[in-house]
């Protein structure tokens, strides 16, 4: 596979965690969708997780409601408290727009990157994804690694565990990893670092 | 779950089918932009908007913000601002951290678990005023308009407030700046010279400053601090009455530690020393007064050995603060306070306060009670409608006159609040709340649970999830102060001494509104739209309204813009007796309801056998619960410390620091704990801290658990009796150490 | 010229509208702060019962402890008199006072972030900021500058501006005829320490019994100078072997060498 064949492969995949992190709706959480989330989980050998998450779909009456509700509790307003907001700032600057949102805006606009008009805020994990994806696409593989290393990496570290334990539903453990997984650093042998 | 594939292999052996997922592109090319530097750059470069108008609390000082890259950076007071001037308070100053708080609402969310345990789930605009219109709708359809009762507050809650009230018709409104702060102020200046008197003492230029209860300092508003200091530093006299040695009587002259509940006993023997020495200003009285000679008969018994015994406190102070009064007469500022719904023998204090203000003649003059000649500007909103009595709930048709006779305007809320929960006279059945949070503005918590248990629909409005949010339907996430159009300030120079001008502000967004916050004019619109009200709506924006509103004073918003948010223009001397003006000291309508025409003392509840009466006020970094969970804020006066007498604390084996919780006398326990404050400066019988702290709603991830929550506390409700109001300082508490019930030492 | 601040407590009321606006003009991060409000009493003095505030910030003192502590390498730096423009060059650490001005700076460049300095301060004004963290550093030493980079845009510092009684005054200490001298000369004086002579400039004013409270309250002593050098020392020690941890990624290594930096010291 050439470079920029996977390059092509790696913006898809960036673009399509993205969406998973998008608020459900049935416009778009369709069985194409779940049948290609399950696809992938298959190629990785995560059949468990697939099974676990089919199951729980399939038996739900409404699974994208269910889902809206999960995705209300971990990332907008939750009970006991949102569980975690995916904005970097929260966790760098414990507020939105502080300066770590400041400089995820900086770090687009040096690549010619801007927000559109309706986006949400710069350190939005969507609009992350979505840029990792764009600069994946440019071939700007030292751009992405630095934005993963300085931007993206310090408040991930700290999200995903807080969705980790605070999931009710395996969809958002699931889609949170899968996320770490293809933004963490590997060595030369193309293992990543274990925490533990 | 472990992935058995490394991100590199499965890079060079997949290829997914995840493309034909459609994706909208939100980035897109533009300029580039320099790395931020590690020293932070201040806030002298950024870009100035104007147009701000601050509610962190409701003084309302003009702002200006500085806007970098997008972000509001900092606040400030307006330069051209005559009231605040370039200064702000604490909360003014973290207004930057609400607006970009993590837990503010950020979409319309629908409750599908149970109000008080809800399970959010973001819906769209659509879909909330839908639910929201056709749940109104229904009620009015099945109960009529009063079937619906609303709670309101601050600035955006007046348009929603009007279009329930005059639209669709209920009296069913209740506003807690009203009903458990400062109506009663109101009501009862109105029954003595006709108006409303706000807070306007002349500070400055007054020679003695006499506060009862006022705490400025802890509880500050700008201007008022301003004028407040000037006053002193221009060489005022200030005598301060608190149980507690409060923030201003640190600076008083005399502090008179008074035992709580006694203040009107206080002003009676005052007054009657003026009366019965010749040192009331004869001519005031006898030109601007009526009834002085059955309001002198009446308080003829206060000597000022029986109101020291009352109030607990030397006669010779009171003489001397009598004394003091007359001397510097009329130049003497009887501040008529705020927060003032204390007892439930309020009115009478009020009133008390007012005629001393009218025996001294301290009205109209330079240093007395002196209302500013603010400029004109014309309101808009829906029009007005007569709605009849017939199911306004303080009103008793047999008798054909009103319950609670001097009541502020809406319907008290324990009338409501009674008829919501039994149903009788008439079902209640859907409830509007906006930015109120009667769940800690209103005493007695688990009465307000059982009226929302007792609807078929609640929704909320707010800014933040507050404690009641917890029991909404449907909950509407609102553009804050920062973010919309909304209200127009008006008034005039900060000291009555300098040239006269007058002002006119508007408050226009200094960055809009993120995620999906609307204003109050569309939310309500929408709603009207929904509840078959379209063709009474009086304006389509909030822009529009605002426009309106500044056209009746020949400005606009776009005029106000090019003057930098403020319009300034000559203003008129304050000072002189208007003609008709007229001090009742002797009411006969108060009499004619069934009230005490000439002020009147009533004895409050005292502590039962070991327990300590229950005083709250203000944090200076705080208003209420508002701003609890604000993190500059939180982090500045992070608890609530219970203030104990340090003889009280010796005897009960607590020292300065521990960790303490409470019971009040009714058996409710404080659901968190706080730390405590030992100081000789607080009366043995009392125990005081500051109110707002110890939320419960843990959505507020800063505020939740942090000091105690006085309002948990107060679950023995006096009502006043003129009015209707709320008295919350008639409850009691032990504290609890170790988990040890303390009784203290009478 | 000495930079100097009169809190002047007979119109302070203990707002934290200062704290507060220090806090959005310099985006410093909670909890730190480079200026607090602490509030003092009630309690009974001998001139009666008393409450007050204790608004403290960096002291800009005459002989500043922290300076001499910075541990990191000698530079040269030219001074500009905003004034004459008259220039001086001096050699200085990452931390010095300004030879025309008076203020105490910080470079934070060169910081090394060891907070021997932020120990030294017998005030607690200074403090390291993770959030100015660099590749060399877990965070940079941070304070009150007296705002001068608004004073030299001709504005006041953040904290008077907002201070909404006119409580805080700033100024010249040296100009006979300033607000802040007039102030000094009506007994206006530092919270100097207990057992030496650094020459706090922010002063206070006010009645008998609220400043015999605050200095009973705040009188501060030296810092315990000892354990503030070993810590300068092993943070120099260990600088080129940081950035050599950090080069190769082996954090863990970096700690190692500091407890052996300790030990070593230690035995000496």
């Amino acid at each position: 596979m050439s470079p920029e064949e996977q390059s092509e492969d790696i913006a898809r995949v960036y673009r399509f965690l993205s969406q998973c992190m998008q608020y459900p709706d049935a416009e778009w959480m369709d069985e194409d969708f779940f049948n290609v989330f399950y696809s992938l989980l298959g190629t990785l050998g995560a059949v468990n997780d697939a099974v676990e998450i089919k199951k729980k779909i399939d038996q739900a009456e409404d699974p994208v409601e269910d889902l809206q509700v999960e995705y209300t509790r971990l990332f907008i307003n939750g009970v006991p408290h949102v569980v975690a907001p995916p904005y970097g700032s929260v966790y760098m600057d414990k507020s939105l727009q502080g300066t770590f949102a400041g400089n995820t805006l900086a770090f687009y606009r040096d690549k010619g990157f801007a927000m559109e008009e309706n986006a949400d805020l710069p350190d939005h994990l969507i609009h992350e994804l979505e840029f990792l994806s764009l600069l994946t696409l440019e071939n700007d593989l030292p751009g992405e690694e630095e934005f993963l290393t300085k931007l993206f990496r310090p408040w991930y570290e700290k999200f995903h565990p807080r969705v980790t334990e605070g999931a009710h539903h395996p969809f958002y453990r699931v889609v949170v990893q899968l996320i770490d997984f293809f933004t963490k650093e590997e060595d030369k042998d193309g293992f990543q670092p274990n925490k533990a | 779950m472990a992935f058995n594939l490394t991100r590199r292999k499965f890079l060079q052996t997949a290829s997914l089918a995840a493309a034909s997922v459609p994706l909208s592109k939100v980035v897109s090319a533009n300029t580039g932009v320099t790395k931020a530097p590690l020293d932070p750059k201040g806030t002298a470069g950024d870009k100035t908007v104007v147009g701000g108008i601050c509610e962190m609390c409701f003084w309302r000082c003009q702002l200006v913000g500085k806007v970098r890259d997008g972000r509001l950076m900092k606040l400030e007071g307006n330069p051209k601002s005559i009231d605040n001037g370039i200064k702000i308070c604490a909360r003014g100053n973290a207004g930057v951290k609400l607006l970009y708080d993590v837990d503010r609402l950020k979409y319309p969310m629908k409750n599908v678990g149970k109000r008080g345990a809800p399970k959010w789930k973001r819906i769209s605009w659509k879909e909330a005023l839908d639910e929201c219109g056709s749940k109104l709708k229904s009620t009015v359809d099945n109960y009529g308009a009063q079937g619906i009762c609303v709670f309101p507050h601050g600035a955006s809650a007046k348009y929603p407030m009007h279009y329930f009230e005059r639209a669709v018709g209920t009296h069913n409104v209740s506003e807690a700046s009203f009903f458990q702060c400062r109506g009663i102020r109101d009501t009862a200046y109105v029954a003595t010279i006709g108006k409303a008197p706000g807070e306007k003492v002349d500070m400055p230029n007054t020679k003695v400053l006499f506060f009862i209860g006022d705490h400025l300092g802890e509880n500050v508003h700008v201007s008022h601090i301003k004028q407040y200091i000037q006053g002193l530093q221009n060489g005022a006299k200030l005598i301060v009455a608190d149980p507690r040695f409060s923030a201003s009587a640190a600076k008083a002259d005399i502090w008179v530690q008074i035992k709580p509940g006694t203040d009107t006993a206080y002003m009676l023997a005052i007054m009657n020393y003026l009366v019965k020495n010749n040192k009331y200003n004869k001519a005031f009285v006898e030109d601007h007064t009526e009834g002085f000679e059955e309001f002198a008969e009446a308080i003829k018994g206060w000597s000022l050995e029986k109101a020291a015994k009352e109030c607990d406190i030397p006669a010779a102070q009171i003489k001397e603060v009598a004394e003091m009064l007359a001397a510097n007469a009329p130049h003497v500022a009887i501040h008529p306070g705020r927060h003032v719904s204390w007892h439930g023998n309020d009115f009478q204090r009020e009133r008390a306060l007012a005629c001393l203000t009218g025996i001294l003649g301290a009205y109209y003059v330079k240093g007395g009670w002196v209302p500013p000649k603010g400029p004109k500007v014309k309101g808009v909103s829906w029009a007005k409608e007569d709605h009849g009595h017939k199911y306004n709930l303080n009103f008793n048709h047999e008798e054909d006159e009103k319950i609670y006779s001097n009541p502020p305007p809406g319907t008290p809320t324990e009338l409501i609040r009674d008829c919501a929960i039994s149903g009788k006279p008439y079902p209640i059945k859907s409830c509007v709340v906006w930015g109120q949070n009667p769940m800690q503005t209103i005493p007695n918590q688990q009465k307000m649970k059982d009226l929302f248990n007792a609807m078929d629909f609640v929704m909320c409005v707010d800014v933040m999830p507050t404690d009641v949010t917890a029991w909404a339907d449907i909950l509407l996430p609102e553009a804050s102060y920062l973010e919309r159009y909304d209200y127009i300030k008006k008034g005039t120079q900060w000291d009555l001494s300098k040239e006269h001008q007058q002002y006119i502000a508007a408050r226009m967004p200094l960055v809009p509104a993120m995620f999906e916050r609307k204003d109050q004019v569309y939310i309500t619109n929408e709603i009207a739209k929904r509840m078959g009200h379209a063709e009474k709506i009086p304006v389509r924006t909030i822009e529009e309204m605002v426009d309106k509103s500044l056209a009746s004073a020949n400005l606009s918003i776009e005029k106000l813009k090019a003057e930098d948010g403020i319009h300034i223009q000559p203003g008129k001397d304050p000072y002189g007796i208007p003609e008709d003006f007229s001090v009742i000291l002797y009411n006969d309508d108060l009499e004619d309801s069934g009230h005490p025409p000439a002020p009147t003392y009533k004895p409050v509840p005292g502590n039962p056998k070991g327990f300590a009466r229950l005083l709250y006020g203000r944090a200076p970094v705080h208003t209420f619960n508002r701003s609890q969970n604000n993190v500059w804020l939180n982090n500045a006066m992070p608890d609530n410390p219970v203030w104990v007498n340090d003889e009280v604390a010796a005897k009960l084996g607590i020292i300065d620091g521990d960790t303490v919780g409470f019971v009040n006398s009714e058996g409710v326990k404080s659901r968190t704990t706080t730390t405590v404050k030992v100081t000789p400066g607080i009366r043995k019988d009392c125990v005081y801290m500051y109110h707002g702290y110890g939320s419960a709603n843990p959505l507020l991830t800063t505020g939740v658990g942090t000091g105690v929550d006085d309002q948990s506390l107060i679950t023995k409700l006096a009502v006043d009796p003129e009015t209707g109001c709320h008295g919350m300082r008639n409850n009691f508490v032990k504290l609890i150490k170790d988990g040890k019930v303390l009784d203290i030492p009478a | 010229m000495q930079y100097g601040m009169i809190i002047d407590l007979e119109r302070c009321v203990g707002c934290h509208a200062c704290t507060i606006a220090c806090r959005a003009e310099w985006e410093v991060p909670v909890p730190y702060q480079r200026n607090w409000v602490k509030r003092l009493g009630p309690t009974m003095t001998k001139d009666g019962m008393a409450a007050t505030y204790y608004p403290g910030l960096c002291n800009h003192c005459d002989k500043p402890p922290c300076v001499d502590e910075c541990p990191a390498d000698l530079a040269e730096m030219t001074f500009k008199d905003a004034k004459t423009g008259k220039t001086k060059t001096m050699e200085v650490a990452a931390t010095w006072k300004d030879p025309f001005d008076g203020t105490v700076q910080v470079d934070k460049e060169r910081c090394l972030g060891c907070g021997a300095c932020a120990d030294a301060c017998p005030y607690g004004a200074r403090y390291v900021n993770p959030a100015l963290a660099d590749d060399n550093s877990d965070g940079k030493a941070d304070k009150c500058t007296y705002c001068k980079p608004r004073i030299e845009e001709g504005l006041q510092p953040a904290c008077v501006q907002t201070c909404i009684t006119g409580a805080r005054i700033f100024g010249d200490l040296t100009d006979p005829n300033s607000a802040v001298s007039k102030y000094v000369k009506n007994g206006a004086k530092g919270l100097e320490v207990k057992d030496g002579h650094i020459g706090p400039n922010s002063r206070y004013f006010g009645n008998k019994k609220d400043i015999s409270l605050l200095f009973a309250d705040y009188t501060p002593e030296l810092a315990d100078m000892g354990s503030v050098k070993r810590r300068a020392m092993m943070a120099s020690m260990v600088k080129p072997a940081m950035r050599k941890a950090k080069d190769i990624g082996l954090l863990g290594l970096a700690g190692a060498m500091l407890v052996k930096g300790l030990s070593e010291d230690e035995k000496n």
